[in-house]
């Protein structure tokens, strides 16, 4: 199986995802390793807001919300 | 800082008589914190304002084993970095002089994100107890922890806790106590700690301390300043960043020692000084930018920095972020004991979730929960009210009969301070206190995190991201708390907007006028005409704002809590307090001004205010010349425009539709709808913003009110005409 580098906003729900990079700004990559986005962490993506809204994700066991915007700088991969 | 010191200050003088201990409860958000907050606080509890800041700060008291705990409530936060405000105060808070000992709440079912901040609070090396909540839950998952483990890998007290049935908060506090006393953690698992602590018994703490301290001056002391003896155990094998990071930092805290002939006001461990300096910190920057020497250690910590994010590939925060989650990761692999567990069953409260964020249920809901609040809310408060009016009216038949109708001090104090008081009681505080409650079940049961994920989308149109529906919502109540609450936002941009908005959402006060004005006499649909025209303002002020303020609306970072069942007790408590302070701060105001208005109806001073306004009100607006000065009223509570037009037509003895017709009354709502925020409210947008901004936002909502008030009553006038 290829694995391919996609964004998150673009992978379908339901998805198991291994992180790949954040390519947000300074602040909002440091929010986000804070609450356990880093590189490597597996995350899922549990639904994404009617609307073009924002994306929810399962890290650590919790919920996270993100918006589209940020959530198009996630990019991630299939799970191995 | 005052109210600080001064409670310092009583508390060294009282010391004979009772030993005061203060606590801070710190955590995620979402964990427990307030319950327990509440166990141990009962009803002694105030909600007020950080010195100088906005933040909301929860202080209460308890009086447990001959000692006084003084319980300070800090906000729900993920980390101690720069985020948001909450986490610089928090933090400074935490190492101040202010806190004897620090309960860490954490939640048992979601320990990797709870530890993370217990990692950075470690560092702080502050006297700290976690408490493990929500055993129960974790139990009916079929998991256990291993408190031995977790005791010998933090070496700080470990408690095991369900908050909501209180089970373990008691043990909490003796526990502070003890680290309070005897300036070291106490452990209840490891072996041969038990022994040196296990014949305490209550009594033991009450009599045994209070004799020790009282022959004791040093004693005393050595105890106010117990944190500074406070023996932190060494956590270095937990508390690693790896080789690398470590010896950086153990470099970095060697030359902070050494520039320590800086006079340094900071409270922090030098070793958290030297993470933070690596992490490229704003605040602690600040803390360096000070001496030529201690700007070197800047220089040092900004080039370790870079040889670590070159070595990496990563930036510092990822770096150091990633390390604390692996350490963690290898902590609850150790301590988390799972037995074979029965099916996952789809419960409630998935479907519950599900519901409420669908793409069309999910509205449907949100708007449903908006209107059921209002029901709610005047259904409860109309009924009361109307008992209240009643009541008020048999009251002042009878208090004429007795007295005579032209007796001028009965008719001062009888329509103006009971007029008045009345007037609060059965106009406001019916409709407040049930708005309170409902706000707080839907702030506790976790569903305006679903309002905020479904209008995402829509309030960045606006400049804004979702969370500012949270404020809004709370706006319908009262707009003071809900520009408060503008907090949760993190930029000053979006700030700025969301107190825009905010200040704009017809609050409870307002709501009266419509429904008591409108609502009463002409109908439910001139109300939602009304209203629909405040929610096309808001649009417009979003829309207008988002063009002119520069910079960009930053995303939505927001964690979703599982719904839940609302802890009644604390909604009951948070109800009381918050319609507590309502009570006390507004009930006298307007008693007060139920005096003065009614002498100035008695001498006439009236007139000639409102002859200054006249050309606006009674030409540009076609309204009767008496309210210009309502409306100046309305400006320190809105609903006193209803309650004074009241109380005028009740001193005339004439119904309310005889002082104005239906077009004066729907003009009338709409400019007390739209034409300022609240006095209050403008204070704390001047606060929380500058004043500034306080009267640019007043001024345009003026300017707004008058505009659609004109609109609505010359397009009246011409189509009458017709």
């Amino acid at each position: 199986m290829v694995l391919i580098n996609r964004f998150l906003t673009d992978c379908s729900t339901g998805e198991q995802l291994t992180v790949i990079k954040v390519a947000a700004g300074i602040r909002a990559k440091t929010r986000l390793a804070n609450l356990g986005i880093v590189p490597g962490v597996t995350i899922i993506k549990r639904r994404a807001a009617p609307f073009r809204g924002p994306i929810e994700i399962i890290v650590k066991g919790t919920v996270l919300v993100i918006g589209r915007g940020l959530a198009s700088k996630i990019i991630v991969n299939h799970k191995a | 800082m005052i109210k600080h010191k001064q409670k310092r200050k009583n508390a060294i003088k009282n010391l004979n008589d009772k030993r005061v201990i203060n606590i801070a409860l710190a955590g995620n958000a979402n964990v427990g914190k307030s319950v327990i907050f509440n166990q141990l606080t009962g009803l002694s509890q105030t909600i007020g304002n950080w010195p100088g800041k906005t933040v909301e700060l929860k202080e209460g008291h308890l009086d447990f084993l001959g000692y006084r705990f003084d319980i300070v409530d800090l906000p729900g936060i993920y980390s101690l970095s720069t985020y948001s405000l909450e986490e610089i105060l928090s933090r400074e808070y935490i190492v101040s002089d202010k806190v004897d000992v620090i309960i860490n709440v954490i939640d048992a079912t979601n320990l990797e994100r709870n530890l993370f901040f217990t990692f950075q609070l470690l560092e702080l090396k502050v006297p700290i107890i976690l408490a493990i909540n929500q055993m129960d839950i974790l139990r009916k998952r079929n998991m256990e922890l291993d408190f031995k483990k977790l005791e010998e890998y933090f070496k700080l007290p470990v408690i095991p806790v369900v908050a909501i049935r209180g089970i373990g908060v008691h043990q909490l506090v003796e526990e502070a106590i003890e680290l309070y006393v005897y300036n070291r953690p106490h452990f209840h698992y490891i072996e041969g700690g038990k022994k040196l602590h296990e014949n305490l018994t209550h009594h033991h703490y009450h009599n045994h301390h209070r004799h020790h301290f009282k022959n004791s001056k040093n004693e005393k002391e050595k105890t106010l300043k117990g944190k500074e003896n406070f023996l932190f155990p060494d956590l270095s094998s937990i508390l690693s960043y790896g080789k690398e990071v470590e010896t950086k930092i153990k470099y970095l805290e060697k030359e902070i020692e050494n520039s320590k002939d800086v006079p340094f006001n900071c409270n922090y461990p030098e070793r958290f000084l030297a993470i933070k300096l690596l992490e490229n910190d704003g605040e602690i920057i600040k803390l360096f930018n000070t001496s030529q020497r201690s700007k070197s250690v800047i220089k040092l910590a900004e080039k370790f920095r870079t040889e670590l994010e070159n070595y990496h590939g990563e930036e510092i925060t990822t770096i150091t972020s990633s390390e604390i989650y692996n350490n963690i990761r290898q902590i609850i692999e150790k301590v988390i004991i799972s037995k074979p567990s029965g099916k996952r069953k789809t419960n409630f409260a998935a479907i519950l979730d599900n519901l409420t964020t669908h793409s069309f249920w999910g509205y449907l809901i949100l708007i449903l929960v908006l209107i059921g609040a209002y029901l709610f809310t005047f259904l409860i408060g109309g009924f009361l009210g109307g008992l209240i009016e009643n009541a008020f009216d048999i009251w002042s038949e009878k208090v004429f009969s007795i007295y005579g109708t032209d007796n001028f001090l009965i008719s001062v104090f009888w329509y103006g301070a009971m007029g008045g008081f009345f007037g609060a009681l059965g106009g406001v505080l019916v409709y407040v206190i049930p708005f309170f409650l409902i706000i707080e079940i839907l702030q506790d049961s976790g569903y305006l995190p679903r309002a905020a994920f479904l209008m995402d989308r829509f309030m960045h149109s606006l400049g804004v991201h979702g969370k500012t529906i949270i404020p809004m919502i709370l706006g319908f109540g009262c707009n003071v708390p809900a520009c408060t609450g503008c907090r949760i936002m993190e930029t000053e941009r979006e700030k700025k907007i969301s107190i825009a908005l905010t200040s704009l959402v017809p609050c409870a006060a307002v709501m009266v006028v419509v429904l008591g004005l409108v609502g009463r006499y002409l109908g439910i649909g001139w109300v939602i005409i009304l209203f629909g025209i405040n929610f096309i303002v808001i649009i417009f002020v979003g829309k207008v704002l988002n063009k002119i303020m520069p910079g960009e609306c930053t995303e939505l970072i927001m964690e979703m809590h599982e719904f839940r069942v609302p802890n009644y007790s604390v909604i009951i408590k948070q109800t009381w307090v918050r319609s507590k302070e309502f009570i006390y701060k507004s009930m006298p105001i307007i008693i007060v001004i139920g005096i003065i208005l009614e002498l100035l109806l008695i001498f006439r001073v009236l007139d000639p205010i409102n002859e200054i306004f006249a050309p606006v009100t009674v030409i540009w607006l076609g309204l009767p010349v008496i309210t210009g000065i309502f409306l100046v009223y309305g400006i320190l509570r809105k609903e006193l425009t209803l309650i004074l037009l009241e109380v005028l037509a009740s001193s005339m003895s004439i119904p309310l539709l005889e002082l104005l017709n239906p077009i004066q009354m729907i003009v009338f709502c709409a400019v007390t709808m739209l034409y300022i925020p609240c006095f209050v409210t403008i204070v704390i947008i001047a606060r929380e913003t500058n004043w500034k901004y306080a009267l640019q936002i007043s001024i345009l909502e003026i300017g707004l009110a008058l505009l659609i008030g004109g609109i609505i009553n010359w397009s009246f006038v011409l189509f009458s005409n017709l």
